[in-house]
């Protein structure tokens, strides 16, 4: 299996504190990896170090067997793109304002707007199915609608891999399931490799292919939802005696809690 | 804009080109809205420089000032009043305004807070602390005053961006500190106004209020040629504006190299602050009012960087007026800003609170 984004012995950190603590990690390609784990287990810094926003403390992220800290961020920006956990808007501005944003990585002096970032626009928001609101201004727009929107933005940034950051934590149940059939049918017609932090283990299970469980920093457990998942691994990641049933509906693994 | 696709009935599926058009189309309206309104500011703002040169003990006509700028058949008599007394003002008036603009207008974007122009953020403060020390402990002079008042400013500034440094700059941290900072510099400046004699203190406080009248040929010529140099920088930097505007994480993801990108605008700003602050002392409130009225006029999240400057210059040349004119006593000009932007700040800090922006 081949990729394109792997991570070796890296350790990242805030301050004085370690969070990640020499890993190594391969993100498979074409696949929707899920990250889980309980609060404060690493996931979210993982994320952010795989996108570069965190400079490792040591080991190093690689991107087409390259260091990242070698590439030219613009380029990087070009194959990596990052949904952030609390992305701002300008005040006011409008839906397509935000979603051209996310061509800047492809704009230069010597390469102005033209047809193709119009194109590539015009798809993120048909993908996301917000081209109704293009004139909108984001802030007028319910919470489910605003991340469809931010996804949008990262879309038209048109990379190979695409990294969310809980995408789902402010969305209601019918939202969070939106937001991940649109992540999946994206990885199944354009094979964009996807990586999110997700809270939701059962959400987790059924839309993503790939699964890595994180505790302390740590990967306790990777591999595909079905296989890895049992009632031993979320008592060890979240400390929740619990039962693990097929879903009735895909049959993925569900985490029902133990009795009281 | 006034057209949206969600106000007609929308099929099931729009097909690709009328997305696209749609797309063009608003982005055409944008770009013509933001070149529109900024030639109009530049207009206006030229406009109120050619009538500062017509009021006066004696009255020119416009034209009369026209023709003796660019020099086409003027007379000896007015090109003296024009070239001589009127237009080394009139220039000071229109680069400070212009220069505030600008400076207040990247801070406010680069800090993604109203609040945050170069005056409340410690970078005037700076200056004042500087300069006046230098009038009421060291007796300075002439040039002497405007140097060390750009001293300050920088200095004042390293200090900040090096307290405020955690791996990176962060808004919220930046304006806290600056306004620290900025609280520091004026207890001690009211502390170097009462070790002064009664004179030198007058002096001081005069200068404090800022006033296009007090500026050298030295100091306006030093800005202009700032404004020279740094406006195109400004204006190639601009597209990490947009991409900043959308948090560090998201410009970072979007290849935007953020620390340099913020070194940058926070040196260009802070040279044109305290250029401008050297040059006519730390007129208070046109950084801070300058940006959002051209905002306001540009349309949502446009952020034009020229058109704040057009509306400073157009805002300290037009409180000049006002001050040198239309009061029995001359008045400096930083009485006037200060009358309009009090107010101004108020509703921000009342509305900004209700919004929860900022940050």
């Amino acid at each position: 299996m081949k990729s394109r984004l792997r991570a070796e012995n890296l350790s990242l950190g805030y301050d004085d504190r370690t969070i990640v603590q020499s890993l190594d990690l391969d993100i498979i390609d074409g696949r929707v990896t899920a990250i889980v784990g309980a609060n404060a287990c690493g996931k979210s810094t993982l994320l952010r170090g795989l996108a570069r926003l965190l400079r490792p403390r040591s080991g190093q992220v690689l991107l087409d067997d390259t260091p990242m800290s070698h590439l030219a961020t613009k380029e990087v920006a070009k194959v990596l793109g990052l949904l952030p956990q609390t992305p701002v808007a300008p005040d006011g501005i409008t839906v397509g304002d935000l979603v051209s944003r996310g061509r800047h990585p492809h704009l230069s002096w010597f390469r102005h707007w033209n047809a193709e970032d119009k194109q590539a626009v015009a798809r993120a928001l048909e993908d996301t199915d917000t081209q109704d609101l293009l004139g909108r201004p984001i802030q007028q727009l319910s919470g489910g609608q605003r991340q469809r929107v931010w996804v949008a933005m990262a879309l038209a940034q048109d990379t190979d891999l695409l990294l969310l950051d809980e995408p789902t934590t402010f969305l209601d149940i019918s939202h969070q399931v939106e937001l991940l059939r649109l992540l999946r049918k994206l990885n199944e017609t354009s094979g964009k490799t996807i990586v999110v932090v997700l809270h939701d283990l059962n959400l987790a299970c059924r839309y993503a292919q790939h699964l890595i469980a994180m505790a302390d920093g740590h990967i306790v457990a990777e591999g595909p939802p079905s296989e890895i998942v049992t009632a031993s691994l979320v008592e060890k990641v979240f400390g929740l005696p619990c039962v693990v049933v097929p879903d009735p509906i895909s049959g993925t693994p569900m985490v029902v809690p133990a009795a009281d | 804009m006034s057209v949206t696709l969600d106000k007609r009935p929308v099929p099931e599926d729009v097909p690709a080109d009328i997305v696209e058009d749609e797309l063009q189309r608003q982005r055409r309206g944008r770009q013509l809205r933001y070149a529109g309104v900024t030639v109009a500011l530049g207009v206006l703002a030229f406009g109120v420089f050619v009538v500062t040169m017509m009021v006066g003990s004696y009255r020119l006509t416009g034209e009369q000032v026209l023709r003796s700028i660019f020099g086409v058949g003027s007379t000896p008599e007015v090109d003296f009043i024009v070239l001589e007394l009127r237009l080394p003002v009139a220039t000071a008036g229109f680069a400070v305004g212009l220069a505030l603009g600008v400076a207040g207008t990247l801070f406010q974007r680069l800090l993604r807070n109203p609040l945050a122009s170069p005056d409340f953020v410690g970078v005037s403060s700076g200056a004042s602390l500087t300069a006046v020390t230098g009038i009421v402990i060291l007796n300075a002079q002439d040039i002497t005053v405007p140097a060390l008042a750009l001293g300050g400013a920088l200095v004042s500034s390293v200090l900040m961006y090096l307290l405020a440094f955690k791996d990176g700059i962060s808004g919220y941290r930046f304006i806290l500190i600056g306004i620290g900072v900025s609280a520091f510099m004026s207890g001690l400046v009211s502390y170097v106004i009462t070790r002064g004699t009664l004179h030198d203190a007058r002096e001081a406080m005069h200068w404090l209020v800022g006033s296009v009248g007090l500026s050298g040929e030295t100091e306006t010529r030093l800005l202009v040629v700032a404004l020279v140099v740094l406006l195109p920088l400004t204006a190639a930097l601009s597209t990490q504006l947009r991409s900043l505007e959308l948090g560090d994480d998201s410009a970072r993801a979007l290849g935007t190299r953020v620390q340099l990108a913020h070194l940058a605008l926070i040196a260009i700003s802070v040279a044109l602050t305290g250029l401008a602050t050297a040059a006519a002392g730390p007129i208070a409130f046109v950084a801070l009012v300058a940006g959002p009225v051209a905002n306001r006029l540009l349309g949502p999240a446009a952020g034009g960087v020229l058109a704040a400057g057009f509306v400073g210059a157009t805002l300290l040349m037009s409180a000049d007026l006002v001050a040198v004119h239309m009061f029995p006593a001359e008045l400096p000009t930083g009485v006037v800003t200060g009358l309009v932007g009090a107010p101004y700040l108020l509703w921000l800090l009342a509305t900004s609170n209700k919004e929860g922006a900022g940050g």
